[in-house]
């Protein structure tokens, strides 16, 4: 086990730098500079940003700023952010944990909905609760995020009762804890719903295909006629026989934690790594988004690697495998 | 804590304003010194006397990136720091005229060459202390160096020379330019007075560029503006509080700004900042598209919308007019011979339905435009240039003097065919974040369709644009917008010189590659030299009309300002300058005591 | 059998959608790039029979629009006049299937257009658009979703089955494909593309991105699926026997990987369509003033449509149907699956 732990590390390690690489390379492909936009600017002279661009090294060969990246990341830097003039760090780590806050307890409720949700929906194959969880699926699967983002909101401007955006309101520093609490869960409230809203067509579809398949297993009509509860039934036996794609799945929704909210985070203002690395991505400021690559990396690389251990753990078949 | 400098000056000189730009100043209104205090030579600001409290909530587009002047390259950026320092000589955006603001008075030399600025008395930073000539010693010596490589230097160099700047006494700065300039007080509008006294050892160590990141103590940041930094939640807001020390006030005395707190939220998308404003948790909003604007009209709401009228926005087409080098496709080689053909532009000039583009991209919100001066500068357009209405007639003729013919296929429509029978056709790029152009694109693309060219439109994101025009060169026509900063043409100065960058069609030209170029470089140049606004005029409109003839750039439409608040903020008065809603921000005032209660 | 009945009550009607959008050109009453520049934004017409002073007509006709006076959107039917909607009419010409020119229409009108799901802020038919839309885009959601799924499933299979540093390997190299920024490669994509995409060049693109960009996902979870099949005790016992790699894998592992493919390639095609928006930012999508579904979908995001122009929406509900129709097939394909799991 042991060994495995270090392999897999190892592996992690030269992913990220393969990442790094490779992400350092598109930049080069990707047409455009961040000192470009001044070139729009009619005020701003030619060699003034000629002077810019050579005093951030984006003249210099891409192994010397290669290397120089590298340095700064073990410096803990992660290079600087061009638009922002400070090192990178800080400013990922603190919308990082902004996202992260709305991203985990979306996952949660969405896992916690699809579950249930797929079950009953594989218990009725092709009967009327079936359909229901079909139609609504397909519907969500149509309404692009944005505008689905934009409808909750909409609904919430005219009811009244939510935030329409960002985290905490403005005299957040005054109210009580309670008080605080329940600021920062309304603010919550919508981005957390659409988050759930757009996986879970996805969560549920898998977890209803999953369970239908080993409905009719024999050891579940077996356990059928010993007279087994139903709920017990599904729960305890469906579910972890059905559960191999499920833990896949389960890994990429680690994975997505900080990249999958970067829509909905921009529609709904919340101070996250979205808005933030959207605008990086466009204005070319580099070190920004390859911070933002590295660190989503960590998440896909651990996700997956939690789904490993947990396949090995879930599903004897692998198991005697990994002992072979 | 007020240090002994403040009394340097005895001597009290008493200028009168210099009226070098008489006609302009006609209409100007009168300001008189306040006497309240012997020490403080307070700005009087005429206008509603407003209610001292609450705070107003705006929100931003964008995060800002800084709060240093001498970085600050992008709106956001430049939208807070206006609120927080202040210039020596302040263009007011309402009229679109200087007026004085730390300086109280200037006078020009006879020559034009010197400028002789004093300073308001009693001034202080937003930390209480004093300000005085060796300050702005300071900030021009910043501005200035290159190793700083601030972007107000461009505006400070003429034709390669500095201005220099000179110390009579602790209240008077003399500047001295290389050459006369024609609104050299207009140069002086944005240039951020800096603080000496926290900034000068920075700077000594080159460190100053990395000074003013949005994480700074506030007390280690301060300026002349009505706001100071209070406090900063990353991806969230900034938070601006009252400057105490603000040198301004109103007819009855009392001290602007009148709103103790300036609370600018980051709502990253144009939509949630309409739903933000909807719901009352942003008290001002602007730059909204048509749509959402008329979205919000028809809903009630306690809000106003206000139409400002024709901003200086500038949207046109333009062909690629390079000289093609190695690396330039054949393709795009063959296709300039009939770009560089001026009654082809003009015949694709003709073609466009201007109205169409004005009614259907904007709503009827925003105005036609045939020239690069909008009808929102006041002063400054050519009511000579013709308002030419579309005339597919007129096209057709001018592509048949220069020597194109149609065919017409069987069932197809007629295809405009060159003279060696080549079909024209061409790709128009355009941002596709913008959602504006890429209208007018496709409205364009159909409208040329009807002359028998076939474009097709390639919408690009913004940098990939941006590169291929500035950079590659590898495009054929492009549509983009510009919006001037100021309505002086001086600040449009290297869209017209054909050795400027913003030369689109063209940019950055050793010599003028036509003689309509050369014409124009000569105007504009001595425009810019030319003392009396008559003159600058007569060369400015004889520009404008050199454009016009040889449509290097196919002006289509400029988007009116829209704007709206809510109907507690008092003094909205929106102007087509940036900063659009918070130029007055120090006269904005909420009427309602609980306005913020709730939120 | 009766999965065989329900399995044709799904195809038959899926079958007729994808029919009709087929032959576009002949349902569409008009040429989707044309503009009606006085009527931006109007709502769907409704069809009458019956006239505002009560009279019956036999032939369903409409009221043309009127826009209300000094609005820019806001539309009224004009009752002094009726527009009677004619079928099988000469109109736009096109080319059938691209082969057969042809005039003829299913419906149309002699003096005015008739909008059935409204217009759009160029006043150009939202039903043409909306059906010429869909040949580009379901059939590239299709073929985007096939090609993704397949080297899904190789790469996939090829991981779990073999396993060892083969499987590290895949899996991390998949891992690479999930955490690189595309959208910086694709920027760098468009810059060595001609300026113009075209429809059918803008066709294969969104294949070809979307399927190279895609598998990753789906070859982890068939990974996993097959990791646990192939140490079933009857494909040890095939092995046993002597059965080769390539009968174990066809006979016996893939075969457990449908019920997981079937569900990604239901989920997989409306997201394709999506996808599309924004490969449109990219200038990599179907470029305007052509049609596509991505491009219809991609105006709903806007709050200005949500507020003021409801119609925008009915694409997005007609397109309900065919995802509808994919998920049913895929289930009941799955269940048609059921015999092999029996026999466990």
């Amino acid at each position: 086990m042991m060994r495995y732990l270090l392999r897999r590390s190892a592996h992690a390690v030269f992913l990220l730098i393969g990442v790094s690489l490779l992400a350092f390379a598109f930049t080069v492909l990707a047409p455009g500079n961040y000192f470009d936009e001044m070139r729009l600017n009619p005020q701003i002279a030619p060699e003034t940003i000629a002077a810019l661009r050579a005093e951030y090294e984006l003249n210099r060969p891409l192994p010397i700023r290669y290397v120089h990246w590298v340095s700064s990341v073990l410096h803990g830097d992660m290079g600087f952010s061009f638009a922002y003039n400070t090192p990178v760090t800080p400013l990922l780590l603190v919308r990082a944990r902004n996202t992260l806050l709305l991203t985990v307890t979306a996952m949660v409720l969405a896992w916690g909905i699809a579950l249930p949700l797929g079950i009953w929906s594989a218990e009725h194959l092709r009967r009327l609760p079936d359909r229901l969880v079909s139609w609504g699926t397909a519907t969500l699967l149509v309404i692009p995020d944005l505008a689905l983002a934009l409808g909750l909101l909409l609904i919430a401007v005219k009811s009244g009762g939510l935030p329409t955006g960002g985290m905490v309101s403005l005299n957040f520093e005054n109210l009580s804890f309670l008080g605080k609490l329940r600021d920062l869960l309304l603010h919550m409230a919508l981005p957390v719903v659409a988050l759930v809203l757009s996986v879970l067509p996805l969560l549920v579809r898998h977890v209803r295909a999953a369970v239908a398949e080993v409905l009719h297993a024999p050891f579940l009509l077996a356990a059928e006629g010993h007279g087994i509860p139903r709920r017990t039934l599904l729960y305890r036996y469906a579910l972890p026989a059905a559960a191999n794609p499920l833990i896949s799945l389960f890994g990429f929704s680690i994975g997505t934690l900080l990249s999958g909210s970067l829509l909905i985070e921009v529609v709904m203002s919340w101070p996250g790594l979205g808005p933030f690395l959207l605008e990086a991505i466009l204005a070319r400021d580099i070190y920004v988004v390859i911070g933002g690559v590295l660190l989503s990396t960590l998440f896909l690389v651990g996700g997956n690697f939690l789904a490993d251990l947990l396949l090995y753990w879930a599903d004897p078949r692998i198991r005697t495998e990994g002992n072979a | 804590m007020k240090p002994a400098r403040a009394n340097c000056s005895s001597r009290r000189i008493v200028w009168i304003l210099p009226f070098v730009l008489a006609a302009l100043f006609a209409q100007r209104i009168a300001y008189s010194q306040p006497q309240k205090n012997s020490k403080e030579e307070l700005l009087v600001l005429p206008g509603e006397i407003g209610r001292s409290g609450g705070r107003l909530v705006v929100a931003l587009r964008a995060e800002p990136k800084t709060l240093n002047p001498l970085i600050a390259a992008d709106t956001p950026s430049r939208e807070v720091i206006g609120a927080m320092q202040a210039d020596l000589v302040h263009i007011n955006r309402a009229t679109q005229l200087t007026e004085p603001a730390l300086a109280k008075s200037w006078k020009i030399s006879p020559d034009g060459l010197q400028y002789t600025l004093v300073l308001r008395r009693g001034l202080k930073f937003s930390d209480g202390y004093p300000l005085d000539a060796d300050d702005v010693l300071f900030t021009f010596r910043v501005y200035l160096d290159e190793k700083v490589h601030a972007p107000q230097r461009d505006l400070l160099m003429f034709e390669g020379k500095p201005l220099t700047v000179r110390k009579v006494d602790s209240q008077t700065i003399v500047f001295q330019l290389p050459k006369p300039y024609g609104v050299a007080e207009r140069l002086f509008d944005g240039l951020a007075i800096l603080p000496r006294h926290l900034l000068e050892k920075p700077y000594e160590e080159g460190r100053i560029a990395q000074l003013g990141a949005l994480t700074t103590a506030p007390n280690q940041w301060v300026g002349l503006g009505p706001f100071r930094l209070k406090e900063y939640a990353a991806g969230q807001r900034l938070v601006l509080e009252r400057n105490p020390y603000y040198w301004k006030a109103d007819t009855k005395g009392n001290r602007l700004p009148y709103l103790d707190e300036l609370v600018f939220l980051f709502v990253p998308s144009a939509d949630a900042q309409v739903l933000r404003f909807q719901s009352g948790e942003t008290d001002v909003i602007s730059r909204l598209g048509a749509e959402n604007f008329a979205a919000l009209s028809r809903q009630q709401g306690d809000y106003t919308m206000v139409d400002a009228g024709p901003g200086l926005e500038y949207n046109f087409l333009f062909f690629n007019l390079n000289e093609p080098n190695e690396k330039t496709s054949a393709e795009i080689v063959q296709k300039q011979k009939w770009f560089r053909e001026v009654k082809f532009r003009q015949a694709v000039s003709a073609a466009i339905d201007r109205e169409a583009i004005v009614r259907l991209v904007y709503q009827g919100r925003g105005a036609p435009l045939w020239g690069l001066v909008t009808p929102g500068n006041r002063h400054w357009k050519d009511e000579k240039l013709p308002h030419a209405p579309r005339s597919l007639e007129r096209a057709r003729m001018l592509l048949k003097e220069a020597g194109f013919s149609w065919t017409t296929a069987s069932n197809a429509e007629s295809t405009l065919v060159d003279s060696s029978g080549k079909p024209v056709e061409f790709s128009i790029i355009t941002s596709s974040s913008n959602a504006e152009r890429t209208k007018m694109a496709a409205l364009i693309q159909d409208d040329l369709k009807q002359v028998g060219m076939r474009v097709q439109v390639a919408p690009l994101e913004f940098r990939s644009l941006l590169d291929r025009v500035t950079q590659t060169k590898e495009y054929e026509a492009c549509i983009l917008g510009i919006a001037s900063f100021d309505a002086d043409p001086n600040s449009d100065i290297n869209v017209w010189l054909s050795s400027g960058g913003t030369h689109l069609w063209n940019p950055s030209q050793a010599h003028p590659a036509t003689p309509w170029e050369a014409d124009i470089d000569r105007l504009i140049n001595e425009q810019m030299y030319a003392r009396t606004f008559e003159q600058r005029k007569k060369l400015y409109d004889r520009a404008q009309e050199l454009l016009w003839e040889y449509q290097p750039m196919i002006f289509l439409a400029s988007p009116d300002i829209l704007t709206g608040a809510r109907k507690s903020v008092g003094n909205f008065h929106p102007a087509v300058l940036e900063p659009y809603v918070l130029w007055n921000v120090e006269q904005l005032y909420q009427k309602n005591e609980a306005v913020n209660a709730s939120r | 059998m009766s999965g065989r009945r329900t399995l044709s009550a799904w195809l038959v009607p899926l079958l007729v959608l994808h029919l009709i959008v087929i032959f576009a050109s002949f349902f569409a009453p008009y040429d989707p790039t044309e503009q009606d520049r006085k009527n931006p934004y109007l709502p769907p017409m409704r069809v009458h029979f019956v006239d505002s002073k009560g009279h019956f007509h036999s032939r369903p006709f409409v009221y043309p629009p009127k826009l209300r006076e000094g609005s820019f959107d806001q539309y009224e039917e004009d009752t002094t006049r009726t527009v009677p909607m004619k079928f099988l009419v000469r109109g736009a010409s096109y080319q059938l299937l691209g082969l057969i020119p042809s005039r003829l229409h299913l419906f149309g009108a002699d003096s005015e257009r008739i909008y059935l799901l409204g217009s759009d802020a160029y006043g150009r038919d939202q039903l043409s658009r909306f059906l010429y839309g869909g040949r580009v885009s379901l059939f590239a959601g299709l073929l985007g979703a096939g090609v993704t799924l397949l080297l899904g499933l190789f790469i996939g299979a090829a991981a779990g089955f073999y396993g060892g540093w083969r499987d590290d390997l895949l899996m991390r190299l998949a891992e690479l494909f999930l955490a690189l920024p595309w959208l910086y490669l694709l920027f760098g994509l468009r810059a060595f593309l001609p300026l113009a995409v075209s429809p059918l060049q803008a066709f294969f693109l969104i294949i070809a991105v979307l399927g190279a960009l895609g598998w990753a996902r789906p070859a982890r979870l068939v990974r996993g699926v097959v990791l646990s099949a192939k140490e079933r005790d009857f494909v040890r016992a095939a092995r046993g026997f002597g059965a080769t790699d390539g009968y174990l894998l066809r006979r016996h592992i893939l075969p457990e990987t449908s019920s997981v493919l079937l569900t990604q390639a239901a989920i997989l095609v409306p997201q394709f369509i999506l996808a599309e928006m924004t490969l449109s930012f990219l200038g990599l999508g179907v470029p305007e003033p052509a049609p596509s579904w991505g491009n219809l979908l991609s105006s709903l995001q806007q709050y200005s449509v949500l507020i003021s122009y409801w119609w925008m929406y009915l694409p997005a509900l007609i397109m309900l149907p065919f995802f509808l129709g994919y998920l049913g097939l895929g289930s009941e394909l799955q269940e048609r699956m059921e015999p092999y799991k029996i026999g466990r």
